[in-house]
């Protein structure tokens, strides 16, 4: 889901206007991104979506090189033959550090451009232990890209593809210490966030693109530290993309995806920030349409907290009649990638039973 | 006038302390004859030391003449390369000056302290020997300064200022750190060999007693002429 | 009350013995900012030496990280890399970074790399640290930039994997390939490091010993209100107590800005070298402040504690044991010879490391007392009561400044030991890179393609090119077969063919008559000084190696010297190699004479078929590699002089203190009628003996621990050893230095006795009456 908080530091490292951008390793690309893009058309600026801009399928299953930031999330929620729960997630990035206009073709291979960064997380939750690995290329020179059609999303050898004419998508992810290939069964159609597809981020009407699709039945294996588990459950996909930086003044981030017992699932998030936050989210039933919800119909609240990350939760929406608890299992589960944040699976009790999963941003520091 | 050894005229001598102008010695004029001697008294501070170093040429009057030998020194002219060369040689060869302490080179043994002190003055180094034995130390000629008492010191010391054969001694209280009765004996030396030999000599000291010993008295609390 | 009373007193005892103490400092605040000034300074100077010490070890790592060997993935079909194989090579998973080296038509070299690929070889020893740094520099730039520069003249691709990437993880149509930027210096800049570090070591006895000196200076002046506190019934022991706290709390006043005083040197001078070095690199390459200020901070106080205890601790181990000062020279006597013999036969490094502890131990012990005894000697001699004088006197002197002539007397030996050892590296490191890259350029042989096709070529061009060279290189191994064992040892086989002038200029340590035209004739063979050392084989005699079955015997024509080669090496003519002998490696060394290298290089092209060819350029290498080293150099060179000049300054100080509490004497000399000329002269002649005798005592010790450094330490840390040199120009250099430090101390002291007012005034506290 949104990784604000990281991109922003991302970005301001890539655009070389950190004042401390030698403490990173991305440092080396600082003050690059005012040459980066060849003598491609600089005028091009970089696009921001509304609540008039409408999502576009299959189209915008691809990138969107004239938008600055974009993202492909799977959380998914398995359980190992012996009935074990395991956490697993995948998430793509890209950072553009030059825009592109989408009929434009892109810029020459050979002369290594760089307007764009591709960014992948993998990890896996179990037993208590969290595995976590990272990787970076650069946009536009064959190693990492997404397309719609066929649907592919790629990072040298970790790739999410489609079939064509097919609910059947392959997740490949291999590292030194950690690796799966599942099997998506994709059911049901994009859900849109917000206003059609529009997801506010603030009260002052800054937002990004967000469409998820919530019902995904996964089989496969994860193989971490050798040993090889059968896996299957169910998974949430997001895709979302926005030029938008965080509003000045917004510290962090708390995001859910719930399946709930019932069959209806919820999407709820804050943006905290010096005076409060900003709340938002999305119900939608197991039958009938998805219904936004806006601050007043949504209440969240921090019950527990472990090293400063909360981990117990009451999320409240009255007018569904949902009370629940969310609770973290046992462990820490901070990805220790350049931009440490907590991800982690959730059990839920109160009036619903289920499992979802949450990510908190923001309380590292 | 030819006869007299030495002649001074009209000597003054201040400092500057602060913005003060102290007078150490105002308009002094005495005659010392060739063999006399001369006792300096008078407080500490008043100017007993700064005469003698006058009469020496280690300091410059502020007016007056002093004859020396028959050399004129006038404060009145210019200090210049000659004066302080002619000052130099007549303390090298005719002018032995002994301090209360610290005569000696400590580097140098008793008898090397005596030969230096005679080559400087361009006497023959050979009769040092002779010199510390007049003196009563001649055991001790091997000793470093620091092995021997202050009075064997002290004879030393009177033992160098023979050996250049002076025309004027002049003696800083030579025996003010000694006891009584060591004292005395130096003083009977410096005495008796100032008479056979029959050179002049100055001296400044606190002792009422050993300023009678002297021909002429210069008591610089009272300043009156000799 | 009696309780109260008690307690009262007890108080006003303990503090009045402090301020009793303090007050001396009172009356001389000077002498109190000498002692501080001498800390500081000396803080200073070992932090600041021991900071650039492990800068220009860290710097020549990093240097040496650049240019070290790495591996790289090629394709077996030759063809020159593109994009498209770094993309597959990353779809399949394996970590591969692009190394873009272009040239453009004006301006330096550049080499393009990418951050974002190069994360993938971790944060571990074998990542390539200095793209982690920003690239705000050439030649190394980010790839696009590289890429898009304008006038390329020439453009390079490679792509290097982690060391630890197996040939099995590769796509079928790539294998991995040694890929080096420049020459691997080896163990010259181990060893070269070695020798600064044990320097270090003599900078901190240097500023110790200067310490030292200060100290008891002080402790001297205040003999007074020693004995004052003495008479007062306060036991020694207690006022040595309070002394020790004392100087405590001073150091630590002091160590601290000294510490600072001390990086901030190093930064300054390092910044030059970091400068340096970025032009040669265009990357900061040079290791910033990394050290902790902890260690310094200790180790200095352990030194100013150690210098004012030693006192303390000395003293009561005398009067324990009561020993005649003739036995403590000859004590000393005894430690220099030890010393002597043990540099000589010491087995091991610790035992060399010993010996020249025990030689400096000896030899500061001595020095003053035998210039003393020689002074005295010569004060007996003479009859002339003057010339006595003069030696009685300097005999006084080198007594009361022992401790900062024996620092100047080790500063200087220093500085002469560490210029002939830095010359030596530098000569013996041309020498190396003279016998490495003695052809301009360097062509591998690609793997599977026919060699000798292009001997053939080369020979028939040869012979129309004016001042063309070439040979072959086979590399391989071979067991060097010992009749005594029953392994034969593996060593490198270094196969020439023919044997071109090229390699004709070599150097040898020891040789037979004409040793290349029996190696051109097939019938001898070269081994370099490592092989010769370990397995006692000398020129004259006959050395066996088996290749696989069959084997060679031939006679030992000559030994090379292989600076820093820790392997066995046999220098063969290819052709008498045996049908075994199965290459690991082969090149071509070729200097195109007047055509240049352009025609040579288009017929391997078409002769091998293949677009790319890897060739080293022996100039861009020998830039690289003398840049680095001249720098480390002059590093090394600005910390010495730094030790010098506090040590001479130390002197100096010293030598005014000293001088000026014996200024009544000088003085004595005026009143005894010698004129000022002349006494001024006496100061000059007292002092340059001093300071020029010091001078010429440092000699043979500095010579001695260059011989140690050269022939001792190196050959037994590293196998191999240097040319010895001396450098009489830069002896002269140092005489003259001390010569000045000697007529400043003159000039100091004239014009103190331009004063008027010496007198003695309490002539038994003069502190200058010794004898």
């Amino acid at each position: 889901m949104i990784r604000y908080m990281g991109f922003i530091l991302l970005s301001g490292l890539l655009a070389g206007c950190s004042g401390d951008a030698g403490d990173d390793g991305f440092a080396g690309l600082a003050g690059l991104e005012r040459g980066g893009g060849a003598n491609a058309s600089a005028e091009v600026d970089y696009l921001q979506p509304g609540p008039e801009t409408s999502l576009n399928f299959p189209e915008d299953f691809g990138p969107h090189p004239q938008h600055r930031i974009e993202w492909w999330y799977l959380t998914a929620n398995l359980k190992t033959e012996s009935g074990e729960p395991l956490g697993l997630q995948w998430t793509q990035f890209r950072q553009a550090l030059q825009p592109r206009a989408k009929a434009e073709s892109a810029p020459a291979a050979a002369d290594w451009p760089l307007q764009a960064a591709w960014m992948a997380h993998a990890a896996v939750s179990w037993r208590g232990s969290h595995h976590f690995a990272e990787k970076l290329a650069r946009g536009d020179i064959g190693h990492a890209g997404a397309t719609a059609v066929p649907f592919q999303v790629w990072l040298d050898n970790w790739r999410l593809s489609g079939q064509p004419d097919s609910n059947l998508w392959r997740l490949q992810v291999s590292d030194d210490d950690l690796s799966y290939d599942l099997t998506l069964r994709i059911k049901g159609a994009p859900i849109g966030h917000g206003e059609q597809g529009f997801s506010a981020k603030s009260a002052g009407g800054e937002g990004s693109m967000y469409f998820s699709l919530v019902d995904i039945a996964i089989t496969g294996e994860v193989t971490m530290n050798n040993e090889t588990l059968a896996v299957s459950g169910k998974g949430w996909f997001d895709r979302e993309w926005s030029s938008q930086l965080l509003k000045t003044g917004q510290k962090g981030w708390d995001w859910f995806a719930l399946h709930l017992d019932s069959g209806d699932k919820l999407m709820a998030f804050r943006l905290r920030d010096d005076s409060g936050s900003f709340r938002s989210g999305t119900w939608i039933p197991a039958e009938g349409t998805p219904a936004p919800l806006t601050a007043d119909k949504l209440n969240l609240k921090m019950l527990e907290t472990r090293e400063g990350v909360p981990v117990r939760w009451q999320l409240r929406v009255p007018a569904y009649q949902v009370n629940l608890e969310l609770l973290a299992p046992p462990g820490n589960y901070t990805n220790p990638g350049l931009y440490p944040y907590w991800e982690s699976a959730v059990d839920i009790s109160g009036s619903h039973q289920g499992v979802g999963y949450m990510e908190l941003t923001g309380y590292s520091d | 006038m030819t006869d007299s050894l030495l002649a001074v005229r009209g000597l003054s001598k201040h400092f500057i302390s602060g913005n003060e102008t102290v007078p150490v010695i105002e308009k002094l004029s005495f005659t010392l004859g060739q063999g006399q001697s001369l006792a300096l008294t008078g407080r500490s501070g008043s100017g007993k030391s700064t005469l003698l170093n006058l009469l020496c040429g280690l300091e410059w009057p502020d007016t007056g003449t002093i004859v020396m030998q028959e050399q004129v020194f006038d404060a009145g002219r210019a200090r210049g390369r000659g004066t302080t060369e002619a000052w130099s040689a007549l303390r090298r060869q005719h002018i032995g000056v002994v301090f209360q302490e610290a005569n000696l080179m400590p580097a140098l043994s008793l008898l090397d302290n005596v030969r230096f002190r005679a080559r400087l003055a361009g006497r023959d180094p050979k009769n040092s020997e002779d010199w510390l034995t007049r003196l009563d130390i001649s055991e001790l000629a091997g000793r470093y300064p620091d092995q021997v008492s202050g009075g064997q010191r002290q004879r030393a010391a009177l033992a160098m200022v023979f050996a250049m054969e002076p025309a004027l001694i002049l003696a800083d209280e030579p025996t003010g750190s000694l006891d009584r009765h060591t004292s005395d004996e130096v003083i009977r030396e410096l005495f008796s060999l100032q008479v056979r030999y029959g050179c002049s000599l100055v001296l400044a000291t606190h002792d009422a007693e050993l300023a009678d010993s002297c021909q002429h008295h210069l008591d610089l609390g009272h300043l009156s002429g000799v | 009350m009696t309780g109260i009373r008690s307690l009262y007193q007890r108080f006003c005892r303990t503090l009045l013995l402090p301020w009793a103490l303090l007050s001396h400092y009172r009356r001389h605040p000077w002498q109190l900012a000498a002692l501080a000034v001498m800390i500081l300074v000396a803080t200073m100077l070992w932090t600041g030496v021991s900071h650039l010490t492990s800068q220009a070890r860290a710097s020549l790592d990093q240097s040496e990280q650049a240019v070290a060997e790495r591996q790289q993935v090629v394709r077996h079909d030759g063809q020159a890399l593109r994009t498209d194989d770094f993309v597959s090579l990353r779809l399949a998973g394996v970590c591969v970074m692009p190394w873009l080296e272009v040239t453009p038509e004006a301006g330096n070299r550049l080499i393009g790399i990418d951050p974002l690929a190069a994360r993938c070889f971790g944060d571990g020893a074998e990542a390539p640290g200095s793209w982690e740094q920003p690239l705000d520099g050439r030649p190394f730039v980010d790839i696009h930039a590289a890429a898009t520069t304008d006038g390329i003249r020439e453009s390079q691709l490679s792509l290097l994997v982690s060391d630890t990437t197996r040939a099995e993880a590769l796509p079928p149509a790539y294998q991995l390939r040694r890929f080096s930027a420049g020459p691997d210096t080896g163990e010259l800049g181990d060893s070269f490091l070695l020798n600064l570090e044990a320097l270090g070591i003599l900078v901190l006895l240097i500023a110790a010993l200067l310490l030292r000196s200060v100290y008891l200076l002080g402790l001297t002046q205040r003999r007074n209100s020693f004995a004052l506190l003495h008479r007062f019934g306060v036991s020694p022991d207690r006022v040595q107590r309070w002394l020790m706290l004392e100087t405590f709390v001073l150091a630590l006043i002091c160590v601290v800005p000294g510490v600072w005083l001390g990086r901030w040197l190093a930064a300054g001078l390092g910044s030059g070298f970091g400068e340096a070095l970025d032009n040669l690199f265009d990357i900061p390459l040079y290791a910033g402040q990394g050290q902790s200020w902890l260690t310094p901070a200790l180790v200095m106080l352990a030194v100013v504690k150690v210098a004012s205890l030693g006192d303390w601790l000395w003293l009561r181990f005398r009067q324990r044991l009561f020993v005649p000062a003739p036995v403590w020279a000859g004590v000393a006597a005894m430690l220099l010879l030890a010393g002597l013999v043990l540099a000589w036969l010491g087995p091991s490094l610790f035992w060399v490391f010993a010996a020249v502890a025990l030689v400096f131990a000896g030899v500061g012990w001595l020095t003053p007392v035998a210039v003393a005894r020689l002074a005295h000697w010569q004060a007996f001699r003479s009859e002339a009561p003057l010339v006595r004088w003069r030696y009685r006197e300097l005999a006084v002197l080198v007594r009361r400044l022992t401790l900062p002539l024996v620092a100047l007397q080790f500063a200087l030996a220093m500085v002469l030991a560490v210029q002939a050892l830095v010359t030596t590296f530098e000569d013996t490191f041309d020498h190396w890179l003279e016998q490495r890259l003695a052809a301009a350029y360097y062509i591998d042989v690609p793997a599977g393609s026919d060699s000798d096709e292009v001997a053939n070529w080369l020979a028939g061009q040869q012979t129309e090119t004016p001042g063309m060279e070439w040979h072959r290189v086979v590399r391989g191994h071979a067991d060097f077969v010992d009749a005594g064992k029953a392994d034969g040892q593996q060593v490198d086989v270094y196969a020439l063919a023919p044997v071109s002038s090229l390699v004709r200029g070599w150097e040898f340590l020891e040789a037979t008559a004409r040793p290349w035209e029996h190696l051109a004739a097939g019938e001898g063979a070269l081994i370099n000084e490592q092989l010769a050392r370990r397995e006692e084989v000398g020129a004259g005699r006959t050395i066996q190696l088996d290749f696989g079955g069959q084997s060679l015997t031939l006679p030992v024509v000559g030994v090379y010297p292989d600076y820093g080669r820790p392997v066995g090496e046999v220098l063969l003519n290819a052709d008498s190699l045996p049908d075994q002998f199965t290459p690991r490696s082969e090149s071509y060394a070729i200097t195109p004479g007047v055509p240049g290298i352009g025609p040579v290089v288009e017929a391997f092209h078409q002769i091998w078929g293949v677009q790319s060819l890897p060739m080293r350029d022996s100039d861009t290498v020998r830039e690289l590699a003398t840049g680095v080293f001249d720098q480390t150099f002059a590093l090394t060179r600005a910390m010495t002089l730094l030790t010098l000049v506090l040590a001479a300054s130390s002197l100096l100080m010293m030598g005014w203190v000293f001088f000026s509490a014996r200024a009544w004497y000088f003085r004595l000399l005026e009143v005894w009628g010698m004129p000022k000329p002349q006494v001024a002269a006496q100061l000059v002649r007292l002092s340059l003996m001093l300071t020029g005798g010091i001078a010429v005592l440092a000699l043979p010790l500095g010579i001695w621990l260059t011989w140690v450094l050269v022939h001792r330490i190196n050959p037994l840390a590293f196998g191999w050893s240097l040319p010895m040199a001396v450098y009489p120009v830069f002896w002269l250099e140092l005489g003259l230095l001390s010569l000045i430090i000697g007529l400043s101390i003159a000039v100091l002291m004239r014009r103190q006795l331009g004063r008027p007012g010496v007198a003695p005034v309490s002539a038994n506290t003069l502190a200058g009456g010794e004898r």
